[in-house]
């Protein structure tokens, strides 16, 4: 019967060949590492996230009057709500910590690269309304850091030439940040996930046109290709249980350190806490907004710092395959792009003082410095490299790869003749 | 990339190093109902005059474990279901103090520090050599010494009043999240629950792969 029915879909709606194109004989690298697990557990998170802010907005209230007290009320009194309210707001760190690491592979392997630039955008695309999704989110339970920090961000659009205060206004649906900001970003909080879910599906769509990068960041021969199930089902499984063994290590006994104190006091306007700090995973971004002196610099360094990713094709020319793996000096970058997002992270965290503002400063241009030198370092490297002899399987396919783009020259060619 | 973990966990550390400027007594707060009962007692005497804990309704109280009849002597007329408000209007507050005196119902949670903030800055009364009260942990309060710490000379009073204020605390930390204790037990059960998936997981992905060689 159920053999039946699938045939009966089957000759409607390609149900079985794509759940087989897709699913379980998508072709994967069989030798992807465990830094290969993060998309699916970014998925799997997003949708933790979705239902439990569905839950949580049942019991709920968007009114400045009622916000806190209602969140209270989860916390004590809707049964299990607490459990909602506490995996709800360490799924917003878990989402942040997750795709931080999904990118770190990326960049350092250097999946970025053609023919994967769509894909590295769209999960540009992704990160964008992660954030503002997560943003608009803290507003909600009202607190004070809720408060100032939606003060504060709402603030930098004055940056904007010529409408500055009015899109302030436009932003707030007030003079200050108030009802009626609350209300919107409720609104949106509740939209945005979706969005992200129909971003997710194109994110999958360009990978599965362009397929998985691999650790040696050669183009695999099908025979090293294997079904993604049941090889990758399990592997992904696995590391989902791994994963939710530290989730609930926060969600059942650290709840509370990934709140703000001052969030659990109640948004006073009368009163600025003596220490404004956005959340963990906006902390290096907020430093760099801090290390320019002058507003519309800062705002514009902020989202620029935030947008860079998005440069990464272009400046990463370098034709070695395998990101860092094979590229030493690359590599030694990443890691101290690394450390200069701990550095940010940290400045971005402590009350600014005349110290950790040039340590700021300096951290800020070490960061930009870390992009804008890439055509240069990269270039100098491929060089260096290719003196210094590479192993004969890089060679084999760099020597491919350049007659592709030999090739396709030639057609350009061509075709300029012929028009 | 095992050194970017071996970087992240060195830097997980070194958060913790600078919390606070003035240090704070570490307590160590109970969580056993009787300590937390007596807590809720002392409270009722030397703080709720001032303080309200509006997210605690007598009935959580007596749901907790505590003596009805006490709660009853609490509640005077007030119903069951209401939450436990202050004796003080806003407007008198203000005339007495020049400050609303804050909720308590998640002052442990509300603070750097949390249940050792509260009960540091309730024995950090003491009188100056000129005879002033100060309080070191919040040198601007409004708050009168309401455990008479700054009095006390003698040790054997002095350790009473510490440990009040550390019943007093337990209470508090109880009552910004009267589900820590369920919250815990589950999470046990949970934890059990995953170590032994992701354990079987790990042999099942084992055979799977075991397969391809
Ligand atoms: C005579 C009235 C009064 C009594 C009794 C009283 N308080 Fe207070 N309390 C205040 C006032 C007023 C403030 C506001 C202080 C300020 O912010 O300047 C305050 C503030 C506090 C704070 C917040 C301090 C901060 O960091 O903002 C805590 C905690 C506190 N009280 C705990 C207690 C406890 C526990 C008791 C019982 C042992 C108690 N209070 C008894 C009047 C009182
Ligand atoms: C992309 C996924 C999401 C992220 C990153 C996210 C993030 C957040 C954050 C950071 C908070 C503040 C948590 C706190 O400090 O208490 C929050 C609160 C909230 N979110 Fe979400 N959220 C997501 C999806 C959703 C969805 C889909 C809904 C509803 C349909 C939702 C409903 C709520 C509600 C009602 C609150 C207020 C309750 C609370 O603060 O705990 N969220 N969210």
């Amino acid at each position: 019967m159920p053999g039946r029915i699938i045939k009966w879909i089957d000759q409607r709606f390609p149900l079985t060949s794509f759940v087989k194109h897709e699913l379980t004989d998508y072709p994967t690298p069989r030798n992807l590492s465990y830094w290969w697990n993060f998309g699916f557990l970014a998925g799997v998170v997003l949708m933790l996230q979705v239902v439990t802010g569905i839950f949580l907005a049942m019991h709920y209230r968007a009114d400045i009057s009622l916000s806190f007290d209602s969140i209270q009320h989860i916390m004590r009194e809707v049964n299990y709500g607490w459990l909602l309210r506490y995996m709800h707001a360490t799924g917003a760190s878990a989402f942040f910590f997750v795709i931080f690491v999904h990118m770190a592979r990326t960049l350092y392997y250097g999946s970025y690269r053609a023919p994967r630039e769509l894909l590295w955008w769209t999960g540009q695309g992704l990160l964008l309304l992660l954030m503002a999704t997560a943003f608009m989110g803290y507003l909600l339970p009202w607190g004070q850091m809720s408060y100032w920090g939606a003060t504060v961000i709402t603030n930098l659009f004055q940056a904007t030439p010529f409408f500055g205060d009015q899109i302030v206004i436009w932003l707030r649906g007030d003079y200050t940040v108030g009802d009626a900001t609350l209300t919107r970003f409720f609104a949106l909080h509740y939209l945005f996930p979706f969005i992200i879910i129909g971003a997710v599906v194109i994110h999958l769509v360009a990978l599965h046109t362009v397929k998985s990068s691999n650790p040696s960041g050669i183009d695999l021969a099908a025979k090293d290709n294997i079904p993604f199930h049941p090889y990758f089902t399990i592997k992904d499984l696995y590391g989902l249980g791994w994963f939710l063994i530290v989730y609930s290590v926060f969600v059942f006994f650290l709840p509370d350190s990934l709140i703000e104190p001052a969030n659990n006091i109640p948004a006073n306007p009368m009163q600025t806490p003596n220490h404004i700090v956005p959340e963990w995973y906006f902390l290096p971004f907020y430093a760099i907004l801090r290390s320019v002196p002058n507003l519309v610099g800062g705002v514009v360094a902020m989202g620029l710092s935030v947008m860079m990713f998005a440069f990464m094709p272009f400046l990463d020319r370098s034709r070695i395959p395998g990101g860092a793996h094979y590229r030493p000096i690359f590599k030694i970058q990443f890691y101290l792009f690394l450390l200069d997002m701990l550095v940010l992270g940290y400045v971005g965290y402590t009350p600014p003082t005349n110290q950790t503002l040039l340590i700021g400063q300096i951290a800020t241009l070490c960061y930009f410095g870390s992009f804008l030198l890439i055509p240069f370092i990269s270039r100098i490297e491929e060089r260096w490299l290719v003196r210094r002899g590479l192993p004969p399987a890089v060679i084999a396919l760099m020597e491919s790869e350049a007659l592709t783009i030999e090739q396709r020259r030639l057609k350009h060619r061509r075709r300029g003749e012929q028009a | 990339m095992n050194a970017l973990v071996k970087v992240l966990v060195l830097c997980c550390f070194s958060i913790g190093a600078w919390a606070n400027e003035v240090p704070l007594e570490k307590v160590n707060v109970a969580t056993d109902a009787v300590t937390i009962s007596r807590g809720a007692e002392d409270l009722m005497n030397d703080c709720h005059s001032c303080h309200t804990l509006k997210y605690i309704r007598y009935r959580d109280l007596v749901a907790f474990g505590i003596d009805k009849q006490k709660v009853d002597a609490w509640r005077g007329d007030q119903a069951m279901d209401s939450p436990l408000l202050g004796q003080f209007s806003d407007a008198d507050a203000m005339q007495s103090f020049g400050i609303v005196p804050p909720d308590l119902s998640l002052m442990v949670k509300a603070r750097d520090g949390g249940s050792s903030y509260v009960y540091s800055y309730l024995l950090a009364y003491h009188n100056s050599p000129d005879g002033v009260l100060e309080n070191p942990v919040y040198p601007a309060t409004k708050m009168p010494d309401a455990l008479g710490i700054a009095s006390a000379t003698d040790a054997a009073q002095r350790t009473e009043i510490q440990g009040r204020a550390r019943d007093i605390v337990s209470f508090l930390t109880w009552a910004a999240d009267p589900h820590d204790a369920e919250r815990k037990r589950l999470g046990y059960y949970v934890l059990g629950y995953l170590i032994v998936l992701t354990t079987l997981l790990y042999f099942v992905k084992n055979q799977i792969w075991g397969r391809l060689k």
